[in-house]
């Protein structure tokens, strides 16, 4: 039987995340206002309005441009796409056709056998979102708070193979998104948004088939769930010996079902035209210079830079690199702390990213500075607390925001340093335990464990347990 | 006289040295629109009705109006600066949106629409003191050259034969201010549309260079075309109202970012050595006939080219430099590009109106929202906006557009090497201004055009030009033919050259102060 | 000599402008395109330099006066309820329109 595989190139539409939509000055974040309220007579289309363009929204596409290696384009033009559609009140889009913003450029994904898998980027253009509209009993209701929030749209070519690489995909540049700070990228908010052309052909052949699109996809799991769907459904068509035509999809994430839009206008329908209203768009070397200064180190370059400076292995760099946030808390405290990298890079990922976790916040909104973290390493390393009072440190500072030190002192956490004191409690739990006593001594050595806990917990903790052992093991010699 | 013929620059005066009151000029104008003007355009109207009344309007502002006033009389009592056109009734074209008014472009499918804001060339005149009396009709979305493709009836006519049309697109704001329903109106022109029916109607009409004016809140016909621009009685008032209404605009960012010229003051400075050029290729047109399907060239009528030779003298007594023979070669392209430049734009301007958001939604039961479409913009379009669109569907299609569309983009750069040449400071003619017939003809009778879209269009082609180059023209009045019907003639100017050629069109007001056809009132005003 | 718009075409366009016109109505503005048509064609004849570039606009916009780029700040536009209230069919402040159609795949 023929194997086949799949051929998917990803249309992702981003929200940047300025504060007025694209071509007016109403606020481009409306979420959870009312229905049309966050509307004016431009981003409504009103008989007469004028689209005036915004500056940051041209530099977050030039941000994204560098981050994604596209070339920014130093003249382009606004076009008119004209198609009638209820959430579109001006009847056309006004987006970038033949000259846009940028071209070019790729994204790299990690593949299981760790081979690295580059996606090409077709182009990178600027345009405005259109409203909402949600069914209602045969109706259709309107919203338009969102028409004119600043959209990029980026067109990988048919580069992913399967529904995993287009959910890795996507995975990736959610995180690139976040990182460079022009785009929330939720999903779940439409900020991120995407919609596949699948089409299946048999494995060797070079031809391309037709191709189904599906629109209106609003998580990776969706998208996952989309594709793989639509990849079984091609598959079990050309088997029957059905033709795959060029349909529009709607993915209901609700009944995991596709349905079938209004058969699509094609290219020659929308009329693109150049948009009269708009000048060109003319970036020139110093806007572009003074635009990339707030272009961070990408995420794969900071991978490979705490691999190389600071020796962490390439796991922990892969997580502590996941975020930027948490990537800069980890080398600032790194910098505090001067010691092993290692160190700092385990304490994050394993007491840090917990609080992280459970707040849903990012690492740089920690009351848990990176100086407070090094400070409870530190005390930690010389022996001025132990291990599981430094875990229960990084919780009480998240708490209160004080400094460790001063938890510490208004606590008495400090371990107990004199000797004389642990020796004491030792002899106390050897006195009231005769009988683990004897049965250590006929052998069962194992119980040191045992002995070591009930003198840390009549000590509060304030001891180092390595401490106790020795001592313990001292006198149960005896 | 009334108050109302008084011009604009005189009004501002005497109301502000307290002479009159902004509310006794009010009443003025709305007495005079009373005598003159006879029912506004409306709905399911009747064009046979009172054929001797003007019929400026569909919509009348009176309340709006007499607060304005008050707000001036007011500001004067209490020794405020009440502005620089205080106290002058205007009207504007029923293209610009005005807050809180109904705004119909002269369609059906805009006949319920209350605008929620006002269009800057508008915001800009009433904050300076002028008292807008309503919105005056036009060809329905600025489609035509005759302003019968309203669909507000009866049509504007002709103040100086009621059987004539008054030209269009802008012939609601030509006949009103010819016959002093206000001082002046903004208009608009893609083609020809403030230009021609200044010309017919016998009064001055000023388009700007493109980008001079603020297009915000003005009706989209061909946006890369379309200008704002004032009519007026006289030339003084042309140049008062164009600095208020030019200048750049946060809203609008193809409005160039200039500083404006004093227009008024820099009138005064003398014309003489200024190098004004006439040029065989605009006293012929060239058309297709319907008839064999043949390109016919054709001398306008000598009247026409006598009215412009005779204005180049007078001009050459005040001491300008008549250079003759200057080629002009691409204007006959002008029209066959704005028939495809104009559509592309139109049909997509036209798309927002789709029943959805504003505007008419039809009553009849439709099974979805394309359909709701379709029904509505059926019923709400007149018949030349569906041309129109449907044109622009044609020549802007992928597979069409390279032959069309693009094609009508570069044949408009030659027309601008056109203009480049002539103009060029350092070039064989050097010219400050061509001077031109505006008109093949003058005013023709209402029905005998419409209704044939070629042939009306042909009367757009020694307008479109400056549409097509962006370069600003004025049609001034220039004597009138033996019908007594007003002929215009137009001067053309480089970018942003509107001071010179106000200043040319004053001196030749001056020169020509005392002439017979000067004293000559529209037969309407008489009766 | 064939009409360029045949009634085909023309009913295509038709459908793309969204429009639904008489078979009266059709056939006039049919007649009309085609006669507009000839006029446009005269362009094809223009003699034309490839160097010649399309224009935009008229006049060329110079840095000199070409507006600067809106900075991203908010405005309140505060006619939220006057443009709803344009709308023929509003619920709860959403604009009603007919359904959209479309159709379930199994």
């Amino acid at each position: 039987m023929t194997e086949y595989e799949a051929i998917i190139g990803l249309e992702t539409h981003i929200q940047l995340n300025t504060t007025t939509k694209i071509f007016c000055s109403c606020r481009a974040d409306s979420w959870n206002d009312l229905p049309n309220t966050n509307i004016c007579p431009v981003c409504t289309g009103l008989p007469g309005v004028l689209p005036v363009l915004n500056r940051a929204a041209v530099e977050k596409a030039i941000l994204l441009a560098a981050a994604m290696h596209a070339e920014v384009q130093p003249i382009s033009y606004f076009d008119r796409k004209n198609y009638f559609y209820p959430d579109l009140p001006k009847g056309y889009q006004i987006s970038q056709y033949n000259m846009p913003v940028a071209r070019g450029g790729y994204l790299e994904l990690t593949m299981p056998d760790d081979t690295t898998k580059k996606v090409n980027i077709q182009k990178l253009h600027l345009e405005e979102d259109a409203g909402k509209t949600k069914n209602d009993f045969g109706r259709r209701l309107i919203d338009f708070n969102r028409c004119g929030v600043p959209l990029v749209e980026m067109v990988t070519a048919p580069d992913l193979r399967s529904a995993d690489e287009a959910a890795q995909y996507l995975t990736r540049l959610r995180q690139l998104l976040r990182w460079i700070g022009i785009s929330e990228a939720n999903m779940e908010k439409g900020h991120l948004r995407c919609d596949a052309n699948v089409s299946i052909r048999p494995i060797g052949v070079d031809y391309l088939n037709p191709k189904t699109e599906i629109k209106n996809v609003n998580s990776i799991v969706a998208v996952r769930d989309a594709i793989q769907t639509e990849i079984i459904r091609q598959t079990r068509e050309v088997q029957l010996g059905h033709k795959i035509e060029a349909w529009t999809l709607e993915w209901d994430e609700e009944r995991n079902v596709l349905r079938k839009m209004r058969s699509k206008e094609t290219e020659a329908d929308y009329r693109y035209f150049r948009e009269p209203d708009l000048l060109q768009l003319v970036i020139d070397e110093q806007w572009k210079t003074e635009t990339l200064k707030q272009l961070p180190e990408l995420p794969l370059e900071r991978r490979s830079r705490f691999i190389h400076q600071y020796r962490v292995p390439e796991y922990d760099a892969d997580i502590l690199t996941g975020e930027r946030s948490l990537s800069e808390y980890f080398e600032e405290a790194v910098v505090i702390y001067q010691g092993d990298p290692k160190r700092v890079s385990n304490w994050l990922m394993n007491d840090v990213m917990r609080l992280i976790n459970e707040l849903g916040i990012p690492a740089g909104e920690l009351k848990l500075k990176p100086t407070y973290l090094v400070e409870i390493i530190k005390m930690v390393d010389d022996n001025i607390i132990n291990n599981s009072i430094g875990k229960t440190l990084i919780e009480k500072v998240q708490d209160t925001g004080k400094a460790p030190s001063t938890i510490v002192s208004e606590e008495g956490l400090a371990l107990v340093s004199d000797t004389r004191t642990i020796e004491d409690t030792c002899k106390t739990v050897i006195a009231q335990n005769p009988q683990p006593v004897s049965n250590y001594q006929k052998g069962k050595t194992g119980l040191i464990g045992w002995f070591v806990g009930q003198v840390m917990k009549q000590m509060g903790g304030k001891a180092d347990p390595q401490l106790i052992r020795q001592i313990l093991e001292e006198l149960l010699k005896q | 006289m009334e108050l109302c013929d008084y011009p604009a620059y005189q009004l501002v005066g005497m109301i502000r040295r307290k002479q009159v009151s902004a509310v006794e000029v009010l009443e003025s104008a709305l007495k005079r629109i009373g005598e003159v003007d006879g029912c506004p355009g409306q709905l399911d109207g009747n064009n046979q009705i009172e054929p001797d009344k003007i019929h400026s309007f569909i919509t009348l502002t009176p309340e709006r109006a007499r607060s304005q006033a008050q707000k001036v009389d007011h500001a004067i009592a209490a020794g405020e600066d009440p502005g620089g056109l205080a106290g002058v009734p205007f009207t504007t074209k029923d293209i610009y949106c005005v807050k809180d008014t109904l705004t119909t472009a002269g369609s059906r499918i805009l006949s319920n629409f209350t605008s929620p804001y006002t269009a800057t060339p508008i915001e800009r005149i009433e904050a300076q003191g002028g008292v807008l009396l309503g919105k005056v009709n036009q060809d329905e979305f600025a489609y035509g050259s005759s302003s019968e493709s309203s669909a507000f009836l009866p049509t504007p006519r002709n103040p100086w034969n009621t059987d004539c049309v008054p030209g269009g697109s802008s012939g609601g704001s030509t006949a009103a201010v010819a016959v002093g329903e206000g001082c002046f109106s903004i208009g608009t022109d893609t083609a020809g549309s403030i230009r021609q029916p200044a010309a017919f109607c016998g009064v001055i009409g000023v388009k700007p260079t493109y980008s001079r004016v603020s297009r915000y809140g003005l009706i989209a016909f061909g946006s890369s075309l379309d200008c704002p621009g004032p009519i007026t009685r006289n030339v003084q008032d042309a140049a008062l109202v164009l600095r208020i209404i030019s200048g750049a605009d946060p809203k609008d960012s193809t409005a160039a970012n200039l500083s404006v010229p004093n227009y008024l003051s820099e009138l005064q400075t003398p014309i003489r050595g200024m190098r004004i050029g006439l040029s065989p290729d605009y006293f012929k047109i060239t058309y297709l006939d319907a008839q064999s399907g043949e390109i016919q060239q054709e001398d306008i009528p000598a009247i026409m080219k006598d009215a412009v030779y005779r204005a180049a003298g007078r001009l050459a007594e005040m001491g300008a430099d008549i250079v003759e023979d200057v080629p002009m070669q691409q204007t006959r392209y002008g029209i066959p590009a704005y028939f495809v430049i104009s559509r592309v734009e139109a049909a997509s301007n036209l798309h927002r109106f789709d029943g959805v958001k504003y505007g008419y939604r039809t009553r009849q039961a439709v099974s979805d929202v394309h359909e709701m479409y379709r029904k509505s913009r059926a019923e709400g379009f007149g018949l030349q906006p569906k041309l129109r669109i449907l044109m622009g569907m044609y020549v802007s299609a992928a597979q069409y557009s390279e032959q069309y569309y693009l094609r009508a983009l570069r044949v408009r750069t030659l027309i601008r090497q056109d203009f480049n040449e002539i103009f060029d400071p350092k070039g064989k003619y050097r010219l400050k201004a061509l001077l031109t017939p505006t008109t093949p003809t003058t005013a023709f009778r209402m029905g005998d055009i419409y209704g044939d879209s070629v042939l009306m269009q042909y009367a757009d082609q020694l307008t479109v030009p400056a549409n097509h180059a962006g370069i600003p023209g004025i049609s001034i009045p220039a004597g009138f033919d033996l019908q007594g019907l007003p002929i215009g003639v137009q001067l053309l100017g480089n970018d942003f050259a509107e001071s010179e050629l106000l200043r040319i069109a004053y001196a030749y007001e001056k020169v020509t102060e005392e002439d017979e056809w000067r004293t000559r009132k529209p037969p309407i005003l008489t009766k | 000599m064939t009409e360029p718009i045949s009634p085909e075409l023309f009913s295509h366009l038709v459908s793309l402008a969204a429009l639904e016109l008489s078979n009266q109505e059709s056939e006039y503005l049919r007649q009309q395109l085609n006669n507009q048509l000839k006029a446009i064609n005269e362009l094809a004849d223009i003699p034309l330099d490839p160097n010649i570039p399309p224009a935009l606009h008229g006049i060329q916009y110079s840095p000199a006066f070409r507006p600067p780029i809106r900075g991203d700040f908010w405005q309140p536009s505060e006619l939220a309820d006057s443009i709803l209230e344009q709308a023929p069919e509003v619920e709860e402040r959403f604009i009603i329109v007919p359904d959209i159609p479309h159709q379930d795949l199994e």
